[in-house]
């Protein structure tokens, strides 16, 4: 049954408040003059209601009418409009030994405070000697309460409230004084009274007591009642929004509520937190120092209820960040730019997402993937998919229990060229999965000129499932998959994944090129990869090598028996290759190899051995190689050109890689390949698949 | 024991506190707050003062020698009684003036109270009114003494002193709510009501006679009309006839502090009623 009913409070007082004169400001003069007060909601639409037994907290800033409101609870005032109902006694804990008068001694003072609180004298007479033993006032009770410490002034007015024993209890920030032992000591009498199914009350800004007293918390700003599913949440909610009035801006449209609090953004959706406690934030490097958005002094400029334009300066850069935050569509808009005094020198830029660890699944581009769990060894932080500039959306998918948070999608639509997204898990203590878009300033932008940068405008959705994420990124793939009967190859950044109905037959790095130039092995994941173009059954997609001077040309393309790859090496400027192979790096189950000069069983792996090893004998030139496995189809691969000669060799990987490759080599006799300018063939081979197993 | 309404249920509705019919079933349910409230005024009142309760006798005997010395040896006057009949006079005086000027300011003098506790406010001015009682009655002894004293008999028409002090009664707790009411929300009430008090002392007959005014100016002139508006003129001449005549007053003199009584009453409580549940917005 609720014990305390609240509907619709709202209390309106005139700003000038206080005693008035008959002749001053506000008095009868302005009266006659025909001046209105003007009118300040302290509390507006307040409806709430208490069950017996209940523990409700209210936080609030300081001046969002949480005294008000314990005010009208303690019916010391009435609200201006709706009502209150309480059903029991109520002790108001507002003020400590509000009633005591200093000149009386502390017994009369007792029987005083007591008798206002609504207790008769013989009920005072009867619990006398434990509220006195409970204080710990001893002998002093007989001096006036003039001559008691203030301590003692509470400890007193504390222990007559706590025996008066009320069913209601109203608490403000009476914790807070007395030393620790009597604070100790008041929430112990909380929890026994709490025990004892009395309701309380409790106004406080001692947030970790106000979430282990109560069950419940209302969070109070500018008079309005903010509530959210439970205390941990509305408690948090709180938190993102404390500091100075003019930096903080909080707005909403449908399910959405942005919090806009110094240089950091935390977005809720359907009133559950999305955003880590971190928020969203921007950091820039300078001369080897991170300054993030935090440090700055921030200011909102404009304010909309359904966005905000925010402008912090930054403390120790002559940079000022130009945030502007709308709601559109139920998406969150973010446009990150900057404005510089003058030239800054700057080296990177990063806007971190911070979401919570709850976000168990990635993805990015059209992959997909998990998180890594975090672990305490977990010092930095780690990327978890390798970055790919051109891509410009990534998701996050909540663990399978967390229905009530939202799938994410963020997209970057304008950007600076250089601003990459990239996966991050952040290091143990920070906790949380970080979307980062930005990195290194390039040295054409370098340093950042004096004006305006607009750096990227993140969009962030919540629309879709987190199914139709997965789907997203599914279709994405098929742009880059091929099929040739059950065996298909998905074409990612310099490596192709083989599987062969749905199993996959290649594990890490699959199937990739590699060229030693200089004695350096640049391999093809490696290289700046364009977005790929398909064309019916035939894929085409060319990378830039970052060290080396040369573009490879991959062709993929699906012909009877498998797939068939092409590939070609464009030198941009003459240069000498002393090798170069193509490897497909193949699943552990495979447990043989075949070549056309030898077979063999491959070795077990050898947990002492880190290095790549060969396992056949003969180095003669051939064509194809073949592994076996007793539950994976056979594997072939062949190399149809016939420009070179190939090694076909069959390798065991180290421990931790754990893969057997079947690798073409070509080592030309005649010492280091000098490229000319131009396009040159570099290999051509066909990968096929067959049910072939092991015998 | 009381009937169960009058007993407190520990119901609160916000939009009960103005309703003025409440006010007899709440004072009933906090009398003994109320006596505390009074109790606690006489203690803080003489708490650090060497002759503590002395000087509530002290105080209205050196009053009643100091003006007896003046109107027996500076302005003489031919009456072997009057030091009884200026303290008859003075004593219901100051129990009208100091409950007034106390009265007025109790609620802001109480501030931490009210701001802080719910209780029905009317205890305040009303413990205020109370305390001055206290005074009144050890006055009244005083004046019982002194009227001895002077060989004046005590009749049977002392009876009539409670039906009399009813109507005064009355009529200060009904003026002591409206001004303190009134004083929450425009500070200046205190010092007008100091101001009135020190022109009341004068307009009322306590070193004379209403028979004295009747004689200086016209009875039916504008002057004497508004001198009689003041309902202690009438009241204190009843006293006196009760005492020192030892019959019931004129009938005449008692219809208009009635009137006065009833409509200060009335009007007290109910603004102050209305009022009362924002004083602590005020305060």
């Amino acid at each position: 049954m609720a014990i305390i009913e609240v509907e619709n409070v709202g209390k309106r007082y005139r700003t000038k408040r206080g005693g008035r004169v008959l002749l001053g400001r506000g008095g009868l003069g302005s009266m006659l003059r025909g001046h209105r007060t003007q009118m300040f909601d302290a509390l507006k639409d307040i409806t709430f209601s208490v069950d017996a037994g209940e523990s409700l907290g209210i936080i609030g800033a300081n001046g969002s009418g949480k005294s008000t409101l314990l005010k009208i609870l303690a019916g010391v005032t009435i609200p201006t409009t709706g009502r209150v109902i309480v059903h029991g006694r109520v002790a108001s804990l507002l003020e400590l030994g509000a009633g005591f008068h200093p000149m009386l001694t502390g017994r009369e003072n007792v029987y005083l405070n007591a008798g206002l609180l609504g207790m008769r004298h013989a009920q005072v007479d009867a619990q006398f000697d434990e509220i006195v033993e409970f204080s710990g006032i001893g002998d002093f009770i007989d001096n006036p309460v003039d001559t008691y410490s203030s301590g003692m002034h509470v400890r007193i007015g504390f222990a007559v409230a706590a025996f008066v024993n009320p069913d209601i209890f109203l608490v403000d920030e009476v914790l807070a004084v007395g030393d620790e032992a009597f604070q100790r000591k008041c929430r112990q009498k909380i929890g026994e009274l709490r025990e004892q199914g009395k309701t309380i009350v409790f106004v406080s800004h001692d947030l970790g007591t106000v979430s282990a007293i109560c069950g419940r918390v209302i969070l109070l700003r500018k008079g309005r009642m903010i509530t959210r599913d439970s205390p941990r949440e509305t408690i948090n909610f709180y938190l993102r929004q404390v500091g100075a009035e003019a930096s903080i801006h909080e707005f909403s449209a449908g399910a959405i509520d942005v919090i806009v609090c110094d240089g950091r953004v935390s977005v809720f959706h359907k009133r559950k937190e999305v955003s880590a406690p971190a928020g969203f934030q921007v950091q820039v490097q300078s001369m080897q120092r991170w300054h993030l958005s935090m440090e700055a002094d921030w200011e909102i400029v404009e304010r909309h209820p359904d966005g905000c334009k925010a402008r912090g300066r930054m403390p120790r850069l002559p940079l000022t960040h130009v945030w502007d935050l709308r709601i559109e569509d139920g998406s969150v808009k973010w446009t990150v730019s900057m404005e510089c005094e003058e030239n800054v020198s700057a080296e990177g830029i990063e806007v971190n997402l911070f979401l919570p660890t709850r976000y168990t699944d990635w993805t990015y581009g059209d992959l997909s993937g998990a998180f890594p769990e975090l672990a305490p060894s977990d010092l930095t932080w780690t990327p978890i998919v390798s970055p790919d500039l051109a891509c410009t959306e990534a998701g996050a998918l909540p663990a399978s229990g967390e229905e009530a948070l939202a799938p994410v999608l963020a997209l970057v639509t304008e950007r600076k060229p250089y601003a990459r997204v990239q996966w991050t898990n952040s290091d143990y203590v920070t906790g949380c999965r970080v979307l980062q878009v930005g990195g290194r300033v390039p040295d054409v932008d370098s340093p950042l000129q004096k004006g305006v940068h607009h750096f990227a405008t993140i969009e962030i959705r919540f629309q879709s499932t987190a199914a139709e994420l997965l789907a997203r990124a599914q279709a994405r793939r098929e742009e880059r998959t091929l099929t040739a009967g059950g065996l298909s190859a998905f074409f990612e950044r310099g490596a192709v994944r083989f599987s062969y109905e749905d199993q996959p037959l290649t594990s890490d790095p699959h199937f990739y090129n590699s060229i030693s130039i200089g004695h350096l092995w640049d391999d093809g994941p490696n290289l700046q990869w364009a977005s790929a173009e398909k064309r019916a059954n035939r894929i085409e997609v060319s990378g830039e090598s970052r060290r080396f001077p040369y573009r490879l040309h991959w062709g993929l393309e699906a012909v009877a028996g498998g797939i068939a790859v092409d590939i070609a090496i464009e030198a941009l400027e003459a240069f000498d290759v002393e090798e170069y192979h193509a490897s497909l790096c193949l699943r552990p189950e495979y447990s043989r190899w075949e070549t056309a000069h030898e077979s063999g069983a491959f070795p077990d792996f050898d947990p002492s051995q880190d290095d790549w090893r060969h396992v056949n004998r003969e180095y003669a030139a051939g064509t194809w190689a073949k592994a076996l496995s007793s539950s994976l189809p056979s594997v072939m691969f062949e190399v149809t050109s016939r420009e070179a000669p190939f090694r076909m060799t069959a390798i065991n990987t180290g421990y931790h890689q754990n893969a057997r490759v079947l690798q073409a080599l070509r080592v030309p006799e005649a010492g280091p390949l000098h490229l000319t300018p131009g396009r040159h063939p570099y290999f051509r081979g066909i990968v096929c698949a067959g049910s072939e197993v092991e015998a | 024991m009381l009937p169960s309404w009058l007993m407190s249920t520990g119901f609160y509705s916000s939009t009960e506190q103005r309703r003025v019919r409440n006010v007899l079933r709440d004072l009933v349910r906090s009398r003994e707050l109320l006596l505390d409230l009074i109790w606690k005024d006489l203690r803080v009142r003489y708490r650090y003062a060497l002759m503590g309760f002395v000087w509530a006798v002290v105080e209205p005997v050196a009053l009643m020698f100091i003006l007896t010395f003046i109107f027996t040896r500076i302005f003489p006057r031919d009456d072997p009684r009057f030091a009884a009949k200026l303290l008859c006079g003075l004593v219901f005086w100051q129990f009208l003036a100091t409950s007034l000027s106390e009265g007025t300011r109790s609620l802001v003098d109480n501030r931490n109270l009210v701001d802080k506790v719910h209780f029905p406010r009317e205890i305040i001015p009303l413990a205020t009114v109370g305390n001055c009682l206290v005074n009144l009655a050890i006055g009244f002894v005083i004046l019982l003494i002194v009227h001895l004293a002077l060989r004046g008999a005590l009749g049977f028409a002392l009876v009539y002193f409670p039906v009399l002090f009813a109507i005064q009664f009355l009529l200060v707790s009904g003026l002591t709510m409206l001004l303190s009411c009134l004083h929450v929300y425009y500070r200046d009430v205190g010092y007008i009501v100091n101001v009135a008090m020190i022109f009341g002392f004068y307009a009322t007959p306590i070193f004379y006679e209403l028979e004295m005014v009747r004689a200086r100016i016209n009875p039916a002139g504008w002057l004497y009309r508004l001198y009689v508006l003041n309902p202690m003129v009438e009241l204190v001449t009843a006293y006196r006839q009760v005492l020192f005549e030892n019959r019931f007053p004129d009938a005449a003199l008692l219809w208009w502090p009635c009137a006065a009584a009833a409509v200060c009453l009335i009007g007290g409580v109910s603004i102050f009623r209305r009022q009362s549940p924002l004083f602590a917005d005020q305060l």
